[in-house]
């Protein structure tokens, strides 16, 4: 059906609107006066019925379109069965009109009453538009038809706003954001879905429990103040924040904006607010700002190891300048000293007999401080060597070692009658020509500081751990005070005089270095008057076969 | 007279070249020895004499010398077709171990670290006359 025009029925001056359109209508379309009468009568007796029985009965006038002809049709509709107290009315409008229908739907129950239009060809769709518009500009029948179409209007803009603000809210609610809205009193009076299902929450727990309950607990203080402030100042606010999800419990960076909206006097009505997921941004910005910190770090690194290796060539190139200066000066020293040598030999020979008792002895003073010298150099010598050289690994067995020691000591032992015992010494990767020096070094230390009166012994010991060999060489000499057990690797230290020892303070640094160069450690312990303990220590398993010497 | 030498000493001290010729004059050969200051006078000296047949039969070397040391004069001798077979002692105040195996391997016949007494220089000398002979 094409509606027309549409009348309220709830109560008596309603009816006579109806009447009143029915018998228009049938003028518009073109029925008799008789028709108009009998037409504009069935419609009131319906009407009438409804208006007593129904709760929210309306009239609808309208034409509707058959296969081949149009009728005029009016429909009594309402949400409450009123037709079982209608029969009466019903019977007397059948009388009336060419048909009526009762028609029963989900929603409301209908009395429909037809007449066919004698010139049903010539309503057409325009004409139909005519006669609304006719229904609409129509001058008010009375004061009453006035205020009740007022009315209409009204109530056709409230369901207008209606679903403008249900499309509102379906667009807030779809949205992936969080949505509120805050009167001036401070209350949240709506929240969108979105808000809802992250939060967990609705509006009235919100306002109960504010926000505390939904900010992370480092954040919340720097929230309520800046919230308060801006409240405060009226004016916009935005700040990043952690809300916490309901769902998972975790804490995810939003950023919070809330606007202050004014009326025409300026005066803040309420607030809106928006709450953004922007963990994703927050990411990228934490991401972007490691790898700025890795960058740093890395340049920083690369200076530093640009800085070490200048270093380390600096180290080598003066390292390496030394030894040549080691190297050069002992050797250009021994060649003057062999010269004094050679030539107080000839002295003392091819003069002999011009020189008197008291300068040979002068003579012999002399060759003696120049072997002290020599002595000196050679020990350098041998230390910046060992510095230097590129060493040579293989299988030693330090048993073969420790006994040509003793062979090539044979004499002094003898001559101190010293024991030098050793138990079963292992095999170690090294070089023979070096551990021999450190061996033959400290055993003659120990055979060097005995005691006047008791006769040296020396016992060499092994023991492993799987990892290294502890080799120990033990004596009963003089000793020296603990506190010196560093300082004596230390070059050129030395802790007696010349007189009652002679040396250079060279022999245990070469024995340290040696210790080194084979991956290894040497240490001493003592207690004076009674014994010396040196302890190498040398790794089971030497892997390089060759050792750059630093 | 050049031709006669049979000794050639290479040596930058000139020290050394005194006490040498002194011993050389109690033994009686100082004319038959030639001395030159470093490895490069050596080498040129001896492609020189070379040319008549007329080799030193031995050569005394010091290793350390400016401008050409004993060791690369060394090597340049057992490289060249000419000098390869003339006999070369080193005569060093070095007595580095590593240094004296490097020479011996090069092909030297012997290593004598200079004498500290008369009596240990003598016994040198008589050993290069004995090449002499």
């Amino acid at each position: 059906m094409k509606e027309i025009v549409k009348v309220k029925l709830e109560n008596e001056m309603d009816l006579i609107l109806a009447h009143k359109r029915a018998m228009k209508l049938c003028e518009l379309t073109g029925f008799s006066l008789i028709n108009q009468t009998s037409i504009a009568t069935a419609v009131s007796e319906i009407a009438r019925c409804a208006i007593e029985h129904g709760q929210n009965a309306i009239l609808l006038l309208g034409i509707e379109s058959g296969v081949t002809k149009k009728f005029l049709k009016a429909s009594i509709r309402d949400t409450i069965d009123f037709t079982q107290r209608a029969g009466e009315a019903c019977s007397y409008a059948k009388r009336l009109v060419d048909d009526i229908e009762i028609v029963r739907s989900g929603k409301d129950i209908q009395i429909n009453l037809k007449q066919q239009l004698n010139f049903g060809g010539t309503i057409t769709d325009s004409k139909i538009e005519s006669f609304i518009g006719y229904f609409k500009n129509e001058p008010p029948l009375s004061a009453y038809d006035e205020l009740r179409r007022k009315n209409l209007l009204l109530q056709d803009l409230a369901e207008k706003i209606r679903d403008s603000e249900n499309d509102y809210r379906i667009l807030t609610d779809s949205l992936p954001l969080m949505m509120f809205s805050v009167n001036n009193r401070g209350v949240i009076t709506y929240t969108n879905k979105w808000l809802q299902d992250f939060l967990g929450t609705v509006p009235k727990e919100l306002n109960s429990n504010a926000w505390q309950n939904f900010l992370h607990p480092s954040d919340y203080s720097a929230f309520g103040k800046e919230i308060t402030a801006s409240v405060q100042r009226q004016s916009p606010f935005n700040g990043q924040y952690r809300f916490k999800e309901k769902a998972t419990g975790n804490f995810i960076w939003h950023m919070f904006s809330a606007i202050p909206l004014k009326n025409e006097k300026e005066i803040v009505t309420r607030w809106i607010g928006f709450i953004v997921d922007i963990s994703a941004q927050k990411q990228v910005d934490q991401t972007l700002k490691d790898n700025k910190e890795l960058k740093e770090i890395q340049d920083q690194l690369f200076n530093n190891q640009e800085e070490l290796q200048r270093k380390v060539v600096e180290l080598n190139r003066s390292n390496y300048e030394l030894e040549q200066f080691a190297h050069l000066a002992s050797h250009d020293l021994q060649e003057p000293l062999r010269k004094l040598f050679f030539y107080s030999d000839v002295l003392k020979r091819k003069f002999s007999d011009k020189i008197d008792e008291a300068g040979v002895g002068i003579l012999n003073n002399m060759t003696a401080a120049a072997g002290r010298m020599k002595e000196l150099i050679n020990d350098l010598l041998s230390y910046s060597q060992l510095q230097k050289q590129q060493i040579v690994f293989e299988d030693v067995d330090l048993n073969d070692t420790i006994s040509d020691i003793i062979k090539d000591l044979d004499l002094t032992i003898k001559e101190k009658n010293a024991v030098v015992k050793f138990a079963e010494m292992p095999n170690v990767r090294g070089n023979p020509l070096r551990l021999r020096q450190l061996f033959i070094n400290l055993i003659s230390n120990s055979l060097k500081y005995s005691k006047k009166d008791v006769a040296p012994q020396i016992e060499i010991t092994s023991e492993t751990d799987g990892g290294n060999y502890y080799i120990r060489v033990k004596d009963n000499g003089i000793g020296f005070e603990e506190q010196y057990s560093e300082r004596i690797f230390g070059l050129f230290e030395r802790l007696h005089t010349r007189n009652e020892f002679p040396g250079t303070g060279i022999g245990l640094s070469i024995c340290k270095r040696i210790a080194e160069l084979h991956q290894g450690k040497i240490s001493a312990t003592s207690k004076v008057g009674e014994y010396s303990i040196f302890s190498i220590e040398l790794p089971v398993v030497g892997k390089k076969e060759t050792v750059e010497a630093d | 007279m050049e031709n006669n030498y049979e000794i050639l000493v290479v040596d930058d001290d000139r020290e050394d070249h005194l006490i040498l010729s002194e011993y050389f004059r109690d033994i009686g050969i100082e004319n038959r020895v030639h001395y030159v200051e470093n490895g490069k006078y050596a080498l040129e000296y001896m492609e020189k004499i070379a040319l008549d047949n007329k080799l030193p039969r031995l050569v005394i070397l010091d290793l350390n010398m400016p401008i050409m040391n004993g060791t690369q004069t060394l090597l340049h001798m057992k490289q060249s077709f000419r000098l390869k077979n003339v006999p070369v002692i080193i005569f060093s105040t070095s007595e580095n171990e590593t240094e004296k195996r490097k020479c011996l391997s090069l092909g030297a016949v012997d290593y004598l670290v200079k004498p500290v007494s008369y009596n240990e220089g003598l016994l040198m000398v008589n050993k290069f006359r004995s090449f002499l002979e």
